[in-house]
């Protein structure tokens, strides 16, 4: 009885074995996310929570630019589509959401994530790289994220901090000689970049306070500008969220310490700390501050970019008050609408990450620093120009030509050059291939 | 933080040691190789069903039922089950006592099990499972024993004309193991909430957590090499003690709880981290997850601030504490029965770089481990901690213990839940991958996924619940829709046609909590990320 038990049983293995145990339905040459009329995209952003003001600007502006590119045709006739998911700037919440994205609405790519500790566990725990999965245009400076070989399918759209750092090094090392300067920092990867930048630089501080996210306050600041005031800071630089700037800057204010504020951009957005600070008139807070940027200011409409992302803005995006965080999701926007028209009229995930590393330095953008994204390297914007804030929150250029400052992440140097951009292409719709 | 809104926000959290085995199916008493039948009849379905259940033990003294529906209704397959792992010795605390019962069928309650084997017998199939004579890691005894079970069986009942294994978490491992072994014997292989690949790997989560804790919350927990139960009984205590007055501590002072008395860390470490972030370091280390059954790390409550703070900085580290308070009993039991196994202790940190095995986890908790100056001396005091020494011989001698070589030959269906703190879904991935690199086409993978947001809150604040009711929380916590979803997959999967991917998705549909996407992808255990 066993031997005819196993004789037979033998033969069931044999007929099982020659088989895919699922059959699949779909078409091998299928790509998620791209139909003959249809590319999907997907977002996460803080939508709601704290970290929703300002941010939650970036993908409705985003969506906003495509919309008015899918108006005049799309992309190789294929329209846009955005999926915009809520992740409240969680890590849990960025995981989840992204998840979602890829096995519900079948996205063909992500765009403009936020936030590096999000994307770093998105990376991690979705596993982007081993699905092939490209993350485009990255709203966040961490400048490992320009790794290719650690983040293969990744690409920055911000310079990164610790460039950032370098420059206004360059910045102070020119202007405030023999100042003492110190430094307000967020302790994680965002201030550990800058830092890195500006230990590069050669740049000593005099006092270095540094806070947990999640961890500022009015009360907490009050004990930041005591630190400050009692090391006689004379320069003080932050690489902190708007919040703690905001924070910052109303305990400064109210205990008449004024130093030289040299103020991150991250940190930086007057509209921001408007309503962070729920004063319409907190942008005064930031008169005379300096600052970086590497998009033209939010508030200069001669500008022809910003000229142009208004009128989109205010087409298709409900005329939301602009700022910094709309220029950013329209220029990301700009930015992926070429990728995908490089990427060909047959885009695969693999075809659109190579037209990024072999095309993505000839993109067109807001941005007055060259795109440093190469075959080598998924860097960002590679430079920042230096500005002062007035008493409304414009920031304007310190020098009449608008010096670009341009450098890399590493120990590359930082070059002074004059600012150079592509023009901006008839009614703002790309044509490259 | 907003201190005292996080206080009233939050209970204590003990950290009580949840027991997962359940009591089943009334022994048979019997002594013989040969099965003593009677008819039953089964009044929960409708019409009733009449179906014979026989009892009897292998050669090892292992007890074992098999349930067959009357012959014409049964259709010649057999489902063999394979329970998870037991704890090797009475646990008086406890009050479990080692037990023979043998298992049919998968369930997280007794009542449960009853309703996945009636579920299959209503089906048409036969179940059948072992209560195995050796408990705790038992893979390569409960291998032969099933190995002979089947023979047995289809001895005595000719009408069984295909078996199909399936086991939940060590039952998983030692299902792929029969699986790889013993090929011709079954027809396609289930593997729920998998344990996979080697004992070793598994060890590793465990001992690191282990040591995790001696480290931070009391230097007089061993964490290995025990000479004797009493010992095991002794760590069992203080690491529930430990967990629990950072719980308690927690509820105290959710922005900086304070460290447990016991706890032998610098007084300046203590001063400038709160020891919820020792706990969050401890699972990120280890590779132990930090989504719970009650705390889910996106939830929050109060204001958007607050509801923020909690989210990040608090939820996994209550997460954490939960997680570990459930799984370190059976870390410490494991790693007591493999020591004995083995002749000496297994578990060796000596060459451990826990900055590098911790990796970018740092930069995901960012918030919830303090920030990277936290982080960072945490990582420093780690270094300088005594590390665990493992005996080679014994080390080698554990490493010929039943391990996997990633084969599938014939179909196999496996579901892993993604917050699992026992088997995490890192298991489930080595054996996706494995199959990758084979190029084997036999694997499904399914997955249980956690809700986005499931922590509750009442007045008083986050409310820590007494099972996981939620989809991809917990250890096999599977439904009993589910184990018949997994049921009817594997019966189609072995009838010799492919399932197209349209049949699976509706049967898991039907079950509900069940994702199917080849490109899902989860982060390997600790053991095997370089």
């Amino acid at each position: 009885m066993i031997s005819l038990g196993r004789k037979k049983s033998v033969l069931a293995a044999v007929a099982v074995t020659s088989f895919a145990l699922v059959a699949s339905a779909v078409p091998a040459n299928a790509v998620d996310g791209v139909s003959a009329t249809e590319i999907k995209l997907g977002i996460t952003v803080p939508q709601t929570g704290p970290a929703a003001t300002g941010y939650n600007k970036v993908a409705p502006a985003m969506k906003a630019y495509f919309d008015y590119i899918n108006a005049s045709g799309g992309v190789y006739g294929r329209k846009i589509t955005l999926v915009i998911k809520d992740d409240g700037y969680k890590t849990q919440s960025a995981i989840d959401a992204t998840n979602d994205l890829l096995l519900q609405d079948k996205v063909f790519a992500l765009v403009g994530q936020l936030g590096t500790a999000n994307h770093i566990a998105v990376a991690s725990k979705v596993q982007l790289a081993k699905r092939g999965v490209p993350s485009l245009f990255l709203n966040t400076g961490f400048s490992e994220f320009a790794d290719k070989s650690k983040y293969p399918t990744s690409f920055m759209h911000f310079p990164s901090y610790a460039t950032e750092a370098k420059v206004l090094s360059t910045y102070i090392k020119d202007n405030f000689a023999g100042k003492k300067a110190c430094l307000l920092a967020q302790a994680d990867d965002f201030g550990d970049d800058a830092a890195r930048g500006f230990a590069t630089a050669g740049i000593t501080f005099g006092e270095t306070v540094r806070y947990v996210s999640g961890s500022q306050s009015s009360a907490a600041a009050a004990g930041w500008v005591q630190k400050f005031a009692g090391a006689k800071c004379e320069v003080v630089v932050t690489f902190s969220v708007t919040t703690a700037t905001t924070v910052l800057l109303g305990a400064a204010a109210a205990l008449k310490f004024a130093p030289q504020w040299i103020l991150g951009s991250v940190g930086a957005d007057p509209t921001t700390i408007r309503i962070a600070s729920g004063n319409p008139q907190a942008a005064a807070l930031l008169n005379n501050a300096i600052s970086a940027s590497w998009l033209p200011d939010a508030a200069d409409t001669s500008d022809r970019f910003v000229k142009f992302f208004r009128e989109v803005n205010a087409k298709y995006n409900n005329n939301v008050d602009f700022d910094a965080n709309v220029m950013v999701g329209m220029n990301a926007g700009m930015l992926t609408v070429q990728a995908l028209r490089a990427a060909g009229s047959n885009p695969t995930r693999q075809s659109l990450i190579n037209a990024i590393e072999t095309k993505g330095r000839t993109f067109v953008s807001a941005a007055f620093a060259p795109y440093g994204v190469s075959d080598s390297t998924h860097a960002g914007y590679t430079g920042f120009w230096i500005g002062k804030f007035n008493a409304s929150g414009a920031l304007s250029p310190v020098d009449t030509g608008r010096t670009i400052y341009v450098t890399d992440s590493a120990a590359g140097p930082v070059n002074k050059v004059a600012p150079k951009r592509a023009k901006l292409p008839a009614k703002g719709i790309p044509t490259n291939s | 933080m907003k201190t005292n809104n996080l206080q009233k926000r939050i209970l204590a959290v003990s950290a009580i040691f949840v027991l997962s085995t359940t009591a089943l199916i009334a022994a048979p008493s019997v002594a013989t190789a040969a099965p003593v039948c009677s008819e039953k009849i089964n009044v929960n379905l409708t019409p009733y069903q009449l179906y014979r259940e026989c009892v009897g033990v292998t050669s090892d003294g292992a007890q074992y039922v098999v349930q067959l529906p009357l012959e014409q209704a049964f259709n010649g397959t057999l489902f063999l089950y394979t329970h998870g792992y037991r704890y090797p010795v009475d646990i008086p605390t406890l009050d479990y006592k080692v037990g023979k019962t043998p298992e049919p069928a998968p369930g997280r309650t007794v009542a449960e099990i009853t309703e996945v084997a009636t579920g299959i017998l209503s089906k048409g199939h036969a179940v059948a499972g072992s209560g195995f004579t050796r408990k705790g890691w038992n893979a390569d005894d409960a291998l032969k024993t099933n190995v002979e079970l089947i023979e047995m069986l289809r001895k005595e009942f000719p009408e069984i004309k295909k078996v199909i294994a399936w086991g939940s978490s060590l039952g998983a491992y030692i299902t792929q193991g029969l699986s790889e072994r013993n090929t011709k014997l079954i027809s396609a292989a289930g593997l729920l909430c998998p344990a996979a690949g080697s004992v070793e790997a598994e060890l590793k989560m465990a001992g690191d957590a282990l040591w995790g804790i001696k480290a931070f919350l009391d230097p007089t927990i061993q964490g290995g090499n025990y000479k004797s139960v009493l010992q095991v009984y002794s760590d069992m205590g203080k690491i529930a003690a430990a967990l629990t007055t950072v719980g308690a501590n927690i509820a105290a002072n959710a922005a900086f709880p304070a460290w447990p008395a016991t706890s032998a860390a610098p007084a300046a470490l203590k001063a400038a981290v709160p020891s919820r972030s020792a706990v969050v370091m401890i699972a990120a280390m280890s590779g132990v997850p930090t989504q719970s059954k009650s705390f889910d790390g996106s939830t929050g409550a109060g204001d958007a601030l607050t509801s923020f703070q909690f989210a990040s900085g608090i939820s996994p580290a209550l997460g954490a504490l939960e997680n570990l308070g459930e799984a370190a009993t059976l870390g410490v039991l494991a790693t007591y029965d493999l020591e004995r196994d083995s002749g000496g202790p297994v578990f060796d940190n000596t060459a451990t770089d826990y900055a590098a095995q911790l990796g970018d986890t740092k930069r995901e908790y960012a918030s919830a481990l303090s920030g990277s100056d936290a982080t960072n001396a945490m990582l420093a005091y780690l270094a300088a901690f005594p590390r665990m020494k493992g005996d080679a011989t014994a080390i080698a001698k554990m490493r010929t213990l039943l391990s996997h070589e990633g084969n599938f030959k014939v179909p196999t269906i496996t579901m892993a839940a993604t917050a699992d703190y026992v088997t995490p879904a890192g298991n489930q991935q080595w054996l996706i991958d494995a199959a990758a690199a084979k190029k084997g086409k036999n694997l499904l993978a399914l997955w249980q996924r956690t809700p986005k947001s499931y922590t509750t809150f009442n007045a008083a604040g986050p409310v820590r619940l007494a099972s996981a009711v939620y989809n991809g929380t917990g250890h096999c916590n599977t439904t009993v829709d589910q184990h018949l979803a997994i049921v009817d997959l594997l019966a189609a999967s072995s009838s010799g046609k492919s399932v197209d991917t349209k049949t699976v998705r509706k049967v898991i549909r039907a079950a509900g909590g069940i994702t199917y996407d080849p490109t899902f992808t989860a982060p390997l255990l600790k053991f095997y990320q370089k």
